[in-house]
């Protein structure tokens, strides 16, 4: 099929989804791509730097409305672009898109969501059976997902990962020789690279509270930067009231941006403005207006692009739960939960919704 | 060393202990007390250990003006599986009490929790005094009790001493205490923890029907696996407190698969971390980073797997004290 891709960017922005074939066609094509990436990819500043998203489709767009619309600016995403929000994949969707459409001024990072675990039970694997009636999409992206490189270097000094450190990699080299064509492993090197988080509390490497991952110190961050010769290390993965966390007297940064994180927590989310002489500039922002956003009732209403209704409204294969409800589309043999408490259409509760939304 | 224990060099005035002459008053020191009124309902007692985040308390009653049990997630399932009419237990092996139970339940009347305390028969309330040495606490804790109550000579209880509290106060002074290195650097295999049979549920399960397998087994977890074998998440009895909460009695009917989705989803948002999916450790690390993770993840029993990811062992905190107590004779 010939592919526009244009056409494809232009109907996400309005929120239509893609047809299922278009999805298989762009991750086909974007694996491609990513398969000649290095697991640690050189890029040169001016570029804005990207943390989580999770699905939050429409604080993505007030991203590009702040920081600028592909390509004039340059973006560096750095992973969890799924799970939790209402629209990981729109979410998922528009960046696949655009790192097609403009591979040199996209980086797309792996982060931990970007797994099959993970998103079985976190959200994005309901979300695509509850657009899509199937799987079969759930499964062109997580197996894209094994392709998204593991981190970026920005003009030889700043060293850009989702989560961390690992005790296993002292050198950039070693990253490169990583094989990271698969499911994020439980424990090593691309676990912890994906799943590890700063401490500022502690010197050395510590088993993460998480069950994956380290936590790692002060002396972890200056060793690694001396090393390999870097001044900063940037990431994301935790939650920063304040959109973004600086630590150890500048040596490391996280960048968070998902405002009002699953609708609730009241964060604030920022992008990360790198300039040419490396400037770092971190641009603070809330969640997009409440008048920008649909109603729930609109929000289970989705289209695909060429007009066809999805989701609850769609012919085939819906499951015909009332609006409010939710039902698990054939997924993990048709248990159907029946909504407890939030059953009713007239409580506005984000996030009871969210989570019967998805169960 | 990547084995997530932090190898301090000594200095000079470190210390060196037996960590088995430790008093179990130390342990406690300072540890704010959570007591449950005896009379209070069952609903209000759990709230208290949800809101205190401790897994158990002590039962007082102002009446009698004594200690007359524990009260922990345990009891509470047993509690709700009676409720629900699930456990059928003989006339012969009920106690007064838990006829007394039985009849208010089936009245739907409001159950004072003194009437739950220690229902589960699992976890007797014991107590030791202050000055007992750790080494001979360890020794139930390998047996299966999971606290002990802490008492002055006066009578006055200064604390409650759990396992986690134990593992947590070694690991964090395990530079004083030297003689836990071999058994720290030991693998798993080695220590027979792996090549066990363990319970599983599958991700279909419902909610309710683990709980009563966790009940009827005694355990108090289970392995949730997918259909292929391979370890999905777990589900334990403190997870009982996510349906107590609020009263979310619905989320017994969920399929373990939903409902461990769901835990995890609310866990994540109040913490601003999400938590890898499945707690486990891989059947070839060592003793020592096993209770680093057992540590660090709070958990109370780490699942073992095999490469292909398939449950093959469980270390629990009572398999970790089974372990250390085997050492203190040698």
């Amino acid at each position: 099929m010939v592919l526009d891709l244009d056409a494809c960017i232009e109907s996400l922005f309005q929120r239509q989804l893609l047809a299922e074939s278009v999805i298989k066609e762009i991750c086909e094509k974007t694996k491609e791509l990513l398969m000649s990436e290095s697991n640690v990819v050189h890029i040169k500043a001016p570029v804005t730097v990207v943390g989580d998203i999770h699905g939050q489709f429409y604080d993505l767009l007030e991203i590009f409305k702040i920081g600028g619309y592909c390509p004039d600016t340059n973006y560096l995403f750095l992973g969890d672009y799924v799970d939790r929000g209402l629209y990981s994949v729109e979410t998922i969707s528009i960046l696949t898109c655009l790192k097609l459409r403009y591979p040199d001024r996209v980086q797309l990072v792996r982060g931990n969501h970007e797994s099959r675990a993970v998103t079985s039970t976190y959200g994005f694997y309901t979300e695509c059976m509850k657009k899509y009636g199937t799987s079969d999409v759930w499964h062109y992206f997580t197996d894209l997902f094994d392709y998204l490189t593991l981190s970026v270097v920005i003009d030889n000094m700043i060293f850009c990962v989702h989560g961390g450190l690992s005790p296993s990699i002292h050198t950039i080299d070693q990253i490169k020789v990583i094989d990271r064509f698969k499911e994020i492993p439980h424990e090593g090197p691309m676990a912890d690279l994906v799943w590890s988080d700063p401490d500022p509390g502690r010197e050395e490497f510590a088993v993460s509270p998480r069950g994956a991952g380290y936590t790692f110190g002060s002396m972890v961050v200056e060793k690694f930067l001396h090393e390999n010769r870097m001044d900063h290390i940037l990431r994301a993965h935790q939650l920063c009231m304040e959109g973004f966390q600086v630590l150890f007297d500048d040596q490391l940064s996280t960048v968070w941006s998902a405002p009002n994180y699953c609708y609730r927590c009241g964060n604030l989310a920022s992008i990360l403005e790198i300039g040419v002489e490396g400037e770092r500039h971190f641009n603070v922002f809330e969640a997009a207006p409440e008048n920008e956003r649909p109603t729930p009732a609109e929000a289970q209403r989705t289209l695909f692009s060429n007009g066809v209704p999805t989701g609850l409204f769609s012919n085939g294969g819906s499951n015909g739960a009332g609006v409010g409800g939710g039902g698990l589309n054939g997924s993990n043999g048709a248990m159907t939960f029946a909504g407890g408490a939030s059953g009713s259409n007239g409580g506005i509760d984000p996030v009871q919704d969210t989570i019967h939304y998805f169960l | 060393m990547s084995d997530g224990i932090n190898h301090h060099r000594e200095g000079l005035t470190t210390s060196h202990h037996d960590w088995t002459m430790l008093q179990v008053g130390k342990l406690v020191e300072n540890q704010p007390i959570v007591i449950i009124d005896a009379n209070s309902s069952v609903e209000d007692a759990s709230e208290v250990l949800l809101k205190q985040g401790v897994s158990s308390a002590p039962i007082y009653d102002s009446g009698r003006k004594m200690f007359v049990g524990m009260f922990d997630y345990s009891d509470l399932m047993t509690y709700i599986l009676l409720v629900l009419k699930k456990m059928e237990v003989p006339l012969d092996d009920q106690t007064m009490e838990m006829r007394d139970l039985i009849q208010k339940t089936n009245r739907s009347q409001n159950v004072p929790v003194k009437l739950v305390s220690d229902l589960s028969g699992n976890d007797p309330f014991c107590t030791v005094l202050a000055e007992t040495k750790l080494g001979g606490v360890v020794n139930d804790f390998g047996s299966g009790i999971h606290r002990v109550a802490v008492m002055d000579s006066q009578g006055n209880m200064t604390g409650v001493l759990t396992q986690s509290l134990t593992l947590d106060y070694l690991m964090r002074h395990l530079s004083e205490f030297p003689q836990l290195q071999p058994v720290m650097q030991k693998g798993l295999q080695q220590l027979g923890l792996t090549n066990i049979k363990v319970l599983s549920v599958t991700g279909e399960t419902q909610v309710l029907e683990a709980l009563i397998t966790m009940s009827t087994h005694g355990v108090s977890s289970l392995a949730v696996v997918n259909d292929q074998g391979a370890l999905l998440g777990n589900i334990s009895m403190a997870d009982v407190q996510h349906i107590m909460k609020d009263l979310r009695t619905s989320w017994l009917w969920l399929s373990c698969f939903q409902f461990v989705s769901k835990v995890r989803l609310t866990r994540g948002v109040e913490t601003g971390e999400d938590q890898y999916p499945v707690l486990d450790v891989n059947a070839k690390s060592t003793f020592g980073y096993t209770l680093s993770k057992l540590q660090a993840t709070k958990v109370h029993r780490l699942w073992v797997i095999n490469d292909t990811n398939h449950v093959v062992g469980v270390v629990s905190l009572t398999d970790v004290f089974k372990v250390l107590g085997g050492y203190i004779d040698s």
